[in-house]
C-alpha cells in the first residue's frame, strides 16, 4: 500500500514541469500578446534572414533570377578569399590599436568622474558621452576634413609647432590609427558609462580602507579597484571586440576601407560581395564563417577573463 | 573545448550569440539626401502635328540620376523641348550621388519595387545591371538608332544579342593644359605644338621634366595610396588592353598591362605627380590655383564642363585641349573614360512615356547639341556631329575649336574590356594593386598579379 502511494504522489511530480511551461504561457497569454510587436518584427527581420541565408549560402544568387544550389562550394571559395582574410587581419590590428587604450581610459575616466571631488560630474558625463550619439556620417567626414594631408586642421596646427605633415590617411599603418582615434572618440562615453555603472556597485569603503592602510592611490586602483570591476570590463571588452570586427559606417565614411584595404572590415568585404558585387550566396557563407569565429573568439573571452580567482 | 553544464549556462550562450548576431546585424548606413524637383509644368502651347496615328504617351516619369546631368538636361530647356512635343507626360527629376544610384537601383531591382521609370547608368555600372536582370529590353526601339551612335557604347548595354540601355554621352579622352604654365617654361602653348610634345608617354615625360624645372609645377595628379585606377584605365583602354580578353579570361596581370602600369610608375619616379587624391578639395585647388597649378591632365571631355562651372572657373582662357599620348610613336591616341547612359527597369509602369524620354534626349540631334553646347557631355549621336557648333571656338579653352578635337578623338576609340559586369569589383582589387605598385610595396608585376589572382578566385 504504501509503496504505491509514493509512486501515485511522484507520478505527478515528473510531469509537472512540462506542463507548467505551457499553463504558464497561456496563463500570460494577454502580456504575451500585447509584448507581440517585438517577436513579430524579430521573426520577420532578423529570425528569418538569418535563417534564410543559411539556405542562401549553399546557393549563387544575384538577388534576381534562379537561386541555385552548389552546395559547399562558397564555403570552399571563401579559404582563399585574400580580401576576407586581409579584413579579419585588419580586425585584429585595430583591436589592438585602439581597445586596451579606450578601455583604459575609460575606467580611469570612470575613477575620476566617480570619485566625490570632481563638481560637475553630470556635466563631465554628459560631454564625454556626446560624441556616441553624433551621428557617424557627419563625425567621419569632419574628421576626413581636419585629418587631410595637406589643408586639414590637424597638419595645420602640427605645422605651427614645427611638426611635419602627417599623412593621416595616406599610409597604412596611419589610416588605421586615425580610424582607432576616431573609434575611441566615438566610443569612449558609452564604455564609460558601462565603467561607471559597474563602479557604482562597489562600496567606496573598500578603497577608503585600502588607503588608510596605506595603499596609494594607484595601488588602490590597480589592487582594489580594478579586481573587482573584473567582470564589468570583460563584458566591456566582450562588446569592443564584437565591435571593432563589424565596424562599418566609421571606415566607410573615414577612408572607404582604403588605403590598401588596409581598413576593410569583415563586415564591408561581406557588405561589398553582397551589395556591390550582388554575391549573396557567398555573403551568406561569409556571414556565417565570421559569425563563428567571433563567437569563438567571445568564447574564448568570457573563458579566460571569467575565472573567479586568476 | 567548453562543456555546457546547466540550463544556465546554455541561456548565457544563447544570450551570448544573440548579441554577437545583432552586432553582426546591418550598421547604419549614410543617409542619401533625396532632392525632388518637378520640372516641367504640362505646356499648354499646341504640340507639333505627328505623322502616327497612335495616341501619345502621356503620365509622369520619375528620372534618376545626380546633379551634373540633371542640370545638363534641365538648364539648356531639353525637357521644355520634350514637353512642347509630348505634353501630356511629367517629368520629375529625383537627385542622387552615383554612388548611391549604384546602391539603390540593384535594391530596387531585385525587390521589384521602388525603382524609378527612367535612371541614368555610367557606362562602367552599367554592364553589371543588365548583367543583373530587370531592366526593359529595348532592342526593338534602339534598332533604327544602332548605327547612329559610337558602336563601342553599345557593349556594355548588351547581354545575348539584346540592348538594354539608352546611350547619352561618350568620354573621348584628351590631354587638357595649362597654357600659362607652357609659357611660363618657355615651351610653345598652342595645341598642336602641345600634341607633339606629349606625342608618347616618354615625351610627355620629358615635356614635363622641362616644366617642372623652370616652373616647379607637377605634370600631373595622380595619388599614391588612394589611387581611382582612372588613369590606368584610360592607359589601357587606348591600346585596346582591358581586364579580361574576348573569350572572358582574367588579363589583369599580362606582361602589357604590367607594362602599361610600370610606364604610369615612370611619372612618380620622376617626382612629376601631385598626390592628390581625386575628387578632394587639394586636388581641385591643383587646377584651379593660379601659382603653380599642375601643367595638364589626361582626362575624358566631360572633364570641361567640370573645371568650367565648379573646379576651376577662375582660370577661363587659360586652358588648351591636346591629344592624350600615345603608348608608343604613331600608336592610338584616343581612349574612353566614363560617359553614361539611361535605362528603363523592367517594373516601370509607364514604358512608353520612358523611352520617349530616352529617345527625345539622348537620340534627337537637336537635345544632344543643346545639352553638349551647354555642359561638354559629348554626344555619342554620331549624326549630331554635323553641326556649326563643332567648330565654334571655346572662350574657356582660349578660343580653341575643342569640339571638333572630341569628335576627332571618339571615332579612333578602340574596343576594349574594362567596363564589364564585374567592373566595380575589379577596379578594386586593381586600384589596390597600384596603390601598392605606387608606395612602393610591391613591383609592377607582382602587385597585379596579386590582384588577378584575386579576381579568378572571386568568381
Amino acid at each position: 500500500m504504501t509503496g504505491t502511494t509514493t509512486i501515485a504522489q511522484s507520478l505527478p511530480v515528473t510531469e509537472k514541469p512540462r506542463r507548467t511551461l505551457w499553463r504558464e504561457i497561456v496563463k500570460s497569454r494577454w502580456p504575451y500578446f500585447f509584448i507581440s510587436p517585438f517577436y513579430i518584427l524579430f521573426a520577420i527581420f532578423s529570425l528569418y534572414p538569418v535563417l534564410f541565408s543559411i539556405y542562401l549560402s549553399f546557393t549563387e544568387w544575384k538577388g534576381l533570377g534562379p537561386i541555385k544550389f552548389v552546395g559547399l562550394k562558397n564555403y570552399s571559395l571563401l579559404f582563399k578569399d585574400s580580401v576576407f582574410w586581409d579584413s579579419m587581419v585588419n580586425g585584429v590590428m585595430l583591436f589592438f590599436i585602439y581597445v586596451p587604450l579606450q578601455t583604459l581610459l575609460a575606467l580611469v575616466l570612470a575613477v575620476v568622474l566617480n570619485s566625490k571631488r570632481v563638481r560637475g560630474f553630470q556635466l563631465f558625463r554628459t560631454l564625454i558621452f556626446i560624441p556616441n550619439i553624433t551621428n557617424m556620417v557627419a563625425a567621419g567626414i569632419t574628421f576626413r576634413l581636419l585629418m587631410n594631408q595637406e589643408n586639414g586642421l590637424f597638419n595645420i596646427l602640427l605645422g605651427m609647432v614645427g611638426i611635419p605633415p602627417v599623412p593621416w590617411l595616406e599610409n597604412v599603418w596611419a589610416a588605421r590609427i586615425s580610424l582607432g582615434l576616431l573609434i575611441i572618440w566615438a566610443w569612449l562615453g558609452w564604455n564609460m558609462v558601462i565603467m561607471l555603472a559597474g563602479l557604482q556597485t562597489i562600496p567606496g569603503e573598500l578603497t577608503e580602507a585600502a588607503l588608510i592602510d596605506g595603499a596609494s592611490h594607484s595601488q588602490a586602483f590597480f589592487f582594489v579597484t580594478v579586481p573587482l570591476m573584473r567582470q564589468v570590463i570583460l563584458f566591456a571588452l566582450v562588446l569592443s571586440t564584437m565591435g571593432t570586427f563589424s565596424l562599418f559606417t566609421e571606415p566607410l565614411v573615414l577612408t572607404n576601407g582604403g588605403p590598401m584595404r588596409a581598413t576593410t572590415t569583415p563586415i564591408m568585404a561581406i557588405f561589398g560581395q553582397a551589395f556591390s558585387n550582388f554575391r549573396f550566396g557567398y555573403a551568406s557563407a561569409l556571414s556565417y564563417v565570421y559569425f563563428a569565429i567571433i563567437f569563438v573568439l567571445t568564447l574564448i573571452q568570457v573563458r579566460l577573463g571569467g575565472r573567479r580567482e586568476a | 573545448m567548453f562543456r555546457i553544464h546547466t540550463l544556465r549556462q546554455l541561456t548565457s550562450v544563447l544570450i551570448l550569440s544573440v548579441i554577437v548576431l545583432a552586432a553582426c546585424g546591418p550598421a547604419a548606413t549614410p543617409q542619401v539626401i533625396v532632392q525632388t524637383q518637378v520640372v516641367s509644368q504640362v505646356v499648354t502651347a499646341t504640340p507639333e502635328p505627328e505623322a502616327t496615328t497612335a495616341p501619345k504617351p502621356s503620365g509622369k516619369i520619375t528620372v534618376w540620376c545626380w546633379k551634373a546631368a540633371q542640370d545638363t538636361i534641365v538648364n539648356p530647356g531639353v525637357v521644355a523641348d520634350f514637353n512642347a512635343e509630348y505634353p501630356d507626360i511629367q517629368v520629375e527629376f529625383v537627385t542622387y550621388n552615383p554612388g548611391d544610384i549604384y546602391q539603390k537601383l540593384p535594391l530596387a531591382l531585385t525587390a521589384g519595387t521602388g525603382a524609378p521609370d527612367v535612371s541614368c547608368v555610367e557606362d562602367s555600372h552599367l554592364a553589371q545591371f543588365v548583367d543583373l536582370g530587370g531592366l526593359t529590353d529595348l532592342s526593338d526601339r534602339v534598332q533604327p538608332y544602332v548605327d547612329q551612335m559610337n558602336s563601342y557604347k553599345w557593349i556594355a548595354g548588351q547581354k545575348d544579342g539584346k540592348y538594354y540601355s539608352v546611350p547619352w554621352d561618350s568620354g573621348p579622352v584628351v590631354t587638357y593644359y595649362r597654357r600659362d604654365v607652357f609659357k611660363a617654361a618657355e615651351l610653345p602653348d598652342d595645341p598642336d605644338s602641345v600634341s607633339a610634345a606629349v606625342a608618347t608617354w616618354d615625351k610627355y615625360l620629358e615635356t614635363c621634366q622641362t616644366i617642372k624645372e623652370k616652373t616647379g609645377s607637377n605634370c600631373f595628379p595622380n595619388n599614391k595610396a588612394n589611387n581611382d585606377g582612372r588613369l590606368y584605365e584610360m592607359a589601357l583602354w587606348q591600346q585596346g588592353l582591358g581586364y579580361y580578353a574576348d573569350n572572358g579570361d582574367i588579363t589583369v596581370d599580362s606582361p602589357e598591362n604590367v607594362a602599361t602600369l610600370q610606364k604610369l610608375g615612370e611619372f612618380w619616379e620622376a617626382d612629376l605627380v601631385s598626390d592628390q587624391q581625386s575628387w578632394t578639395d587639394g586636388w581641385y585647388a591643383d587646377f584651379s590655383t593660379l601659382e603653380k597649378p599642375v601643367a595638364s591632365f589626361v582626362e575624358a571631355a566631360w572633364m570641361g564642363v567640370f573645371y568650367k562651372t565648379w573646379i576651376a572657373p577662375g582660370t577661363a582662357g587659360k586652358w588648351g585641349v591636346a591629344l592624350m599620348p600615345a603608348m608608343k610613336d604613331g600608336q592610338v591616341r584616343a581612349a574612353n573614360d566614363g560617359g553614361s547612359g539611361f535605362v528603363i527597369p523592367d517594373q516601370s509602369q509607364n514604358k512608353e512615356a520612358a523611352w520617349a524620354f530616352g529617345e527625345f534626349v539622348s537620340m534627337r540631334k537637336n537635345s544632344q547639341n543643346k545639352m553638349f553646347a551647354y555642359g561638354d557631355f559629348f554626344p555619342a549621336l554620331e549624326t549630331a556631329y554635323d553641326d556649326p557648333l563643332y567648330i565654334e571656338p571655346d572662350s574657356f579653352f582660349g578660343g580653341q575649336v575643342t569640339r571638333k578635337v572630341y569628335v576627332d578623338v571618339v571615332k579612333e576609340i578602340p574596343t576594349a574590356h574594362i567596363y564589364g559586369p564585374r567592373y566595380a569589383d575589379m577596379n578594386k582589387f586593381v586600384s589596390t594593386a597600384i596603390q601598392k605598385f605606387a608606395t612602393g610595396e610591391m613591383s609592377a608585376e607582382d602587385a597585379l598579379k596579386e590582384a588577378a589572382d584575386g579576381i579568378r578566385s572571386n568568381q
